[in-house]
């Protein structure tokens, strides 16, 4: 016992940590169960209760690709060539027909085709400065340029896509960039391909909104707030007319709100949601004393957005808005408090001041006497007179920038900009004004991208495919145990006691590293049962072996665990290696199957070696005989 | 051992036949190497393939490739040529419905795969089936010796080849066998290489230790032993295995079964060739030297001739 005692705390670790890992994945499914079982009002009041557990297990679950859950997966690629096009300054005629020849050129897969298009132009004797860059730049210049450029492309593409995808509403989206030209865009339990397809292709909408005055915002929210707790509106009017007298009142009744709220014990939260039952979702978070210089922005946690959207859409709050006042929601979350994200909702202008397609360019820097991040914009002749005739207007107001329908920032007007060129400061760290740089230049230079791949699974392939591979893993499992029992007995028990463990490691680090289970993914966890019993059986004829040479039982053991294990470590090594490979070389779902083959070679190994010998030589001190067959 | 030239044949013979068949039937290669438009169809009656053929036709796809998919009722329906985004599949589920009015047809799976990402998988699969080939014939001529390398080579190589040609012998005779080459039948591919080496290096690991042990022991006769010594495991281990993949092959659904077909065979013709193939080439080779060494390496040249002194 005590030998052993580092190795057994060592394997109970393991266990706990699988279990642990595994959770959440239980009771996902349990309350799945459960949920499908009720109808109507039940189901909403226990989504309701079950709100956080519900949310909490799905995050921590075990992740089932798109072959088993049904969805859509989405390969876009920058359309480098389209690119090129857009951004060449004045396009004339050799200059078409060598977008010509290039796009109609058979090419290798991995020809650059910047490098395509420099040669093409050489061989023309043509300097690439008539169409990019300024006219002094040599030809490598642009061509450096130009790369740049298109690196840009993927992470603009990138992020119009990602803020699409958060607003159309998916659960669990992935989005992510393979390569220097590739967005892989999963999006589980989606099969409207139409409607997707839109989604991810269409140009971003850059406009620019004017912020609502924060007065009139406060007495709006206001009498939403009264109306909704069921008090009189004193004055339905006030909100829109008399600014004057009511104004005072109302911020602070603003304030009360927030103070009762953050922090503070259930009960006053419990009174404030009585009370403010639109502060409670919306809340202007404001310190004592700042209510006069509220800036009319509200913050609501992330999964209240929708409950806070719902109310602005009933036709009677709707009777309480100004007619031109519209709502929109930041992009990323503000702030973080208590694990939860809280997103600043914008009251704005319906109609936009400006359209994004006057931007000609964009770049975020480092402003060079204040060491801090700022953006400069600029805008085309037509966009520079509109521009100045804006911000002339409304000093001291913010204009939101808007892409597609979310805000990615509501800078303040500081003073009239005459010439086109302005600068945005007062962003928190350099990665903000790269996401503002990115979403300006949206409006201006969208990133041609178009679909190279697409798979879209319907749900019901998918729980073919899961019940046929659980069906398969049990009985594969089933008849393995069987076996070992009948052929080693006591050891053979062990084994299986291995092979279990083995099973429950190999899901525990899926579940912990947030691995994806797909369809050859379960077929590896099933061909993990072979490999996993080979360790044990090279061991256990090797003990064989020995015994039959005289050795006691003990001995026999011992020699049999050592002198398997070179061979147990070779076997299984190039058995890693193809795993290894095999995962850098395939792609979704094949990648699924080389990950849960690596883990359990590795999850066998240890089982075999280690825990079927701990028990085994655990029974031996007890004086029980084991016996190989 | 001593058969082993039987046995030499019997795989070259199964390896040419396997090459016929993938010279004259040739093998599929699946949607993500081809690129092209595939859509599975689900449909509440078996339709008739010949009238989803016509239709394709007409639709402008000619030569698409329709075939039932698991259950008649289940089809398969797949072009190459490209169209812009993902205008093809519509263009054909429009069709299918306007053909099968009341059949109401559903669309299970929907792929597109654009012509440029199906070159770059088909590379991307020959440099893992080559690099895996390779880094395990590396891993063994460093562990054990060079030749051991040489023959755990050979012995893949023949695994990958007698598979190969297996799967293009069978793909197609049954509606339950339609084969082919995609990225699951590389995985099972690469996962075979990786269990007939598992195989051969137990059977190598047992040489080493009984070649420390029995110094004077014929390699024949070692090698012999040897495998006798690991017979039992060998037979075991395949036998798990081997009962696996046919329960994957038979239950793990439409997707996995062609990928558990390969492993199927991988597995048997894996723990073959360890023992006749891997190991027979080391004993060959071993052979071949130990009977260079016998011979005189010169021919003598200090010899005697008679002198002519004319006549």
């Amino acid at each position: 016992m005590k030998k052993n005692r580092g190795k057994i705390i060592f394997i109970a670790l393991c266990v706990i940590f699988s279990i642990y890992f595994l959770y959440p994945t239980y009771s996902d499914y349990r309350l799945t169960q459960t949920l499908h079982g009720l109808t109507g009002q039940d189901s909403l009041k226990f989504l309701d209760d079950h709100e956080n557990d519900i949310r909490q297990a799905r995050l921590k679950r075990i992740k089932l690709g798109l072959d088993l859950q049904g969805g859509m997966r989405v390969v876009l690629e920058v359309n480098v060539l389209k690119l090129m096009e857009d951004l060449a300054k004045n396009k004339d005629d050799v200059f078409n027909t060598v977008m010509q020849e290039v796009r109609t050129e058979p090419r290798g897969i991995d020809e650059d085709i910047i490098d395509v298009l420099k040669v093409k132009f050489q061989t023309r004797q043509i300097r690439m400065s008539r169409y990019y860059g300024s006219i002094r730049d040599s030809d490598d210049d642009i061509v450096k340029k130009l790369k740049d450029e298109s690196t840009n492309a993927i992470d603009r593409a990138m992020e119009i896509v990602r803020n699409r995808v958060d607003q159309y509403g998916v659960s669990e989206p992935s989005i992510q960039k393979q390569g220097a030209r590739r967005i892989i865009v999963e999006l589980p339990g989606v099969s409207k391909e139409a409607e997707v397809r839109q989604l991810l292709q269409g140009t971003a909408l850059l406009e620019f909104k004017l912020v609502i005055d924060p007065e009139i915002t406060s007495k709006v929210y206001n009498s939403i707030d009264k109306m909704l707790a069921g008090k009189p509106l004193t004055d339905s009017t006030s909100a829109d007319t008399s600014k004057t007298t009511a104004s005072n009142e109302d911020t602070s009744k603003v304030d009360t709100a927030l103070n009762a709220l953050p922090g503070e014990q259930v009960k006053a939260q419990e009174k404030a949601e009585k009370e403010h039952p639109f502060y409670a979702l919306a809340n202007p978070f404001l310190r004592p004393g700042e209510e006069q210089n509220w800036n009319g922005d509200l913050f609501s946690a992330e999964e209240n957005k929708a409950k806070v959207m719902r109310i602005l859409d009933q036709p009677e709050v709707k009777r309480l808005l100004p007619s031109d006042m519209s709502f929109v929601w930041e992009a990323k979350p503000r702030f973080v408090t208590e694990g939860k994200k809280f997103f600043a909702l914008h009251a704005v202008k319906k109609q936009a001041e400006i359209n994004g397609g006057v931007i000609v360019n964009a770049h975020a820097t480092i402003d060079p006497s204040l060491n801090t991040p700022i953006v400069t914009m600029e805008m085309n002749s037509e966009g520079s007179r509109e521009w100045a005739r804006i911000t002339g207007a409304n000093v001291g107001k913010r204009l939101a920038i808007i892409m597609d329908g979310a805000c990615f920032s509501a800078p303040v007007v500081r003073s009239k900009i005459v010439g086109g060129r302005s600068e945005i400061s007062g962003m928190e760290s350099v990665d903000e004004a790269r996401l503002i740089e990115i979403v300006l230049k949206a409006g201006a230079l969208p990133a041609p991208v178009e679909i190279v791949q697409q798979a879209t699974v319907g749900p019901s392939l998918g729980e073919d495919s899961i019940r046929q591979g659980v069906w398969s893993a049990l009985l594969a499992f089933g008849l393995t145990v069987v076996f070992m029992l009948m052929y080693y007995s006591t050891g053979g028990t062990m084994a299986d006691i291995a092979l279990l463990l083995n099973l429950l490691f190999v899901l525990g680090v899926l579940a912990g590293f947030q691995g994806t289970l797909t369809l050859p993914g379960i077929a590896g966890l099933i061909l993990t049962m072979g490999i996993a019993v080979d360790a044990n059986v090279l061991i256990f004829e090797r003990i064989r072996e020995e015994s039959v040479t005289g050795k006691t039982l003990a001995a026999a053991i011992d020699a049999g665990y050592t002198r398997a294990f070179t061979a147990i470590f070779d076997a299984n090594l190039t058995a890693f290696i193809t795993g290894v490979i095999l995962y850098q070389f395939g792609t979704g779902p094949v990648q699924g199957f080389a990950l849960t083959l690596m883990i359990g070679i590795v999850a066998s190994v240890f089982s075999a070696v280690v825990i079927s010998r701990v028990i085994i030589e655990m029974l031996l001190e007890r004086g029980k005989i084991v016996h190989f067959g | 051992m001593g058969k082993r030239y039987l046995w030499y044949t019997v795989s070259v013979t199964v390896i040419v036949i396997g090459l016929i068949s993938l010279a004259i039937k040739g093998y599929h290669f699946g949607i993500d190497f081809l690129g092209g438009t595939e859509l599975i169809v689900e449909f509440n009656r078996p339709p008739d393939v010949g009238t989803i053929r016509t239709m394709m036709d007409k639709e402008g796809f000619p030569r698409s490739e329709i075939k039932v998919f698991g259950q008649p009722n289940k089809i398969l329906v797949r072009t190459q040529l490209q169209g812009e985004g993902t205008s093809v599949g519509d263009k054909i589920k429009a069709a299918l419905g306007r053909t099968f009015p009341d059949q109401n047809p559903r669309v299970l799976q929907e792929q597109k795969i654009g012509p440029k990402i199906g070159a770059e998988f088909r590379r991307n699969a020959l440099y893992a089936v080559i690099s895996s080939l390779l880094a395990m014939s590396l891993y063994v001529a460093f562990r054990f010796k060079f030749i051991y390398g040489v023959g755990a080579l050979v012995s893949l190589f023949h695994d990958v080849m007698v598979t190969l040609g297996l799967v293009s012998l069978v793909d197609g005779l049954t509606p339950y066998t339609n084969f082919e080459i995609d990225q699951n039948m590389i995985a099972a591919f690469l996962t075979l290489i990786g269990l007939s080496m598992n195989d051969t290096v137990v059977i190598f690991d047992r040489i080493r230790e009984n070649q420390k042990i029995y110094r004077t022991m014929e390699l024949k006769d070692l090698i012999n032993k040897s495998l006798n010594d690991v017979l039992s495991r060998t037979i075991i281990t395949s036998g798990t295995i081997f009962i696996i993949t046919l329960i994957l092959f038979f239950f793990g659904g439409e997707v996995n079964r062609g990928f558990a077909f390969a492993l199927t065979i991988g597995i048997t013709t894996g723990t073959y060739s360890s023992i006749y193939i891997a190991s027979a080439i080391v004993l060959d080779y071993t052979l071949r030297k130990q009977s260079k060494k016998l011979k005189p390496a010169v021919a003598e040249k200090i010899s005697y001739e008679a002198i002519n002194q004319g006549s």
